[in-house]
């Protein structure tokens, strides 16, 4: 028997060549690893010296106390303050110090943002064209209580970006409670039920109202502006509106008259309660089982008759409700429930005995 | 009076420490919940001022911790932020002392710590 072997005949050259390009990609992957790492570790200690630069002027600034020293001295090397990333990254510190203190610290803080001028690079950011920008730049000025800076900030309160308005019209709130809502006088756009709830957690003066601005702007055609305004005038028990608040009960919106009625139940006249029920039968379900639970607090004996026409509604929820009502507000009390002509039928068996199991609870 | 304060953030921590060193309180701090742990078995406070939101382990755990180890005369004032009012409950029944909410003036913390001083010092005599 005979052997042969046989070699393939083959050209290697390209094959060293492919050997070479992995090689040279391997060299440049590694080189890449060095110097990002090397790059890395240079920004983290660049990091670590303006953290405890930062830290050692906020330090000084807030232990700064008047009556020991005539004039606050800031050491810090000044080059760093031709940094714009030094300058953002001092700004953020600064505001996230000032959002945890108050009284003489804040105030130095204060002093330490505007004596750095890092108040005109909010103010260059709220003449940006992008809107994250112009928001960031007001949200600095709100929290520095930069109220130098109002006219620009109160051009923003309509802006067509909804979170540069929202920032802005905090901050008009932030800076001068009720008077900073202004800007109701002028906007156009909606205001979010959320955004509605962080400006009256904004207000902090509970003793001064304009009246005269509170009646405009529960006429406005603007329906947010309207319920914002039902709002305050809870808020500030105000009197002086009752009558336009009444108006309000006559509004298209389901909104609207919801808010009206969460004034009435706290602040009700004699006649509250039959001009709620005259809006009764215009209403929606939703308004209708307010007016209900309203009429259980300011209601009287006079409005037992309009109650008993609502335990023949053909929802139960209403009959539910209208039944509460009447066990607070009929003479009888809670023993009309035996007077009723199908008191042992259901619904009205499952009904008055939930409302006994209500009362008990 | 010995006071332990934990507060992970370092600023609000030295204006703390600052503030009380002054009203002439011996301060000890520290910067997350187990560490402040660790120090009120060894130094035993007389009160411990704790920020709610800590790493490894938080307020509510500290107070937690202070009240299984029979650490009943320790008093504890709690710094909570805005809108923690549940938090600042459940602190009260684990029983907490006291509380301030942030935003707050050291001031108002001076006076606060002021209030615990004198009673400190009426047991002691």
């Amino acid at each position: 028997m005979k052997l042969t072997i046989t070699f393939l005949q083959i050209d290697i050259h390209p094959l060293i060549g492919l050997l070479y390009f992995f090689l040279g990609l391997m060299v440049m992957v590694f080189l890449f690893l060095i110097f990002f790492s090397f790059y890395k570790r240079r920004l983290e200690i660049k990091k670590k010296f303006w953290e405890e630069t930062i830290f050692s002027v906020i330090s000084q600034v807030i232990f700064y106390e008047e009556d020991q020293q005539p004039e606050m001295e800031i050491k810090l090397d000044k080059s760093l303050l031709h940094n714009s990333k030094f300058r953002q990254y001092f700004t953020d510190e600064i505001i996230h110090v000032k959002k945890n203190l108050f009284g003489a610290p804040a105030s130095n803080l204060r002093k330490l943002y505007t004596s750095l001028y890092f108040d005109k690079d909010s103010l260059q950011k709220i003449h940006s064209t992008k809107w994250y920008i112009k928001a960031k730049g007001v949200q600095e000025l709100a929290i520095m209580e930069q109220v130098q800076y109002v006219k620009e900030i109160f051009r923003l309160t309509n802006n067509s970006n909804e979170l540069v308005r929202n920032e802005a019209q905090c901050a008009l709130v932030n800076f001068y409670g009720f008077k900073g809502f202004r800007f109701l006088n002028v906007i156009v756009h909606p205001i979010s039920q959320w955004q509605q709830i962080q400006l009256l957690n904004y207000l902090h003066d509970a003793k001064s109202t304009d009246t005269h601005q509170l009646k405009k702007w529960l006429a406005s055609k603007n329906e947010s502006v309207v319920i914002l305004s039902l709002r305050l005038a809870t808020f500030y028990n105000s009197f002086e509106v009752y009558n336009e608040v009444i108006q309000c009960l006559q509004h298209p919106d389901q909104q609207v008259k919801l808010n009206a009625l969460m004034y009435l139940k706290k602040i009700a006249s004699g006649d509250a309660a039959e001009k709620i029920i005259n809006c009764y039968n215009f209403s929606d379900r939703t308004v209708k089982l307010s007016i209900l639970s309203v009429l259980e607090e300011i209601g009287n004996e006079n409005q037992v008759s309009f109650l008993l026409k609502q335990l023949h509604d053909n929802d139960d929820t209403i009959k539910l409700a209208a039944a509460k009502t009447l066990s607070c507000l009929h003479p009888m009390g809670k023993a009309f429930f035996q007077t009723h002509l199908f008191a042992d039928q259901n619904p009205w068996k499952a009904i008055f005995s939930q409302i006994e199991n209500d009362r008990a609870a | 009076m010995k006071i332990l304060v934990a507060e992970d953030e370092m600023i609000m921590q030295k204006t703390i420490e600052f503030r009380l060193k002054k009203d002439g309180h011996e301060v000890i701090t520290c910067s997350d919940g187990r560490e402040a742990i660790q120090k009120i078995e060894e130094i035993n406070p007389d009160l411990i001022i704790t920020d709610i939101m800590m790493p490894f382990a938080s307020g509510l755990e500290i107070i937690e911790a202070v009240k299984r180890n029979g650490g009943k005369n320790i008093r504890i004032i709690v710094l909570s932020a805005m809108g923690q009012e549940n938090v600042v409950l459940e602190a009260f029944q684990l029983g907490a002392d006291d509380y301030i909410t942030k935003p707050f003036s050291p001031n108002e913390l001076s006076m606060r710590v002021k209030r615990y001083s004198v009673e400190t010092k009426e047991v002691t005599i």
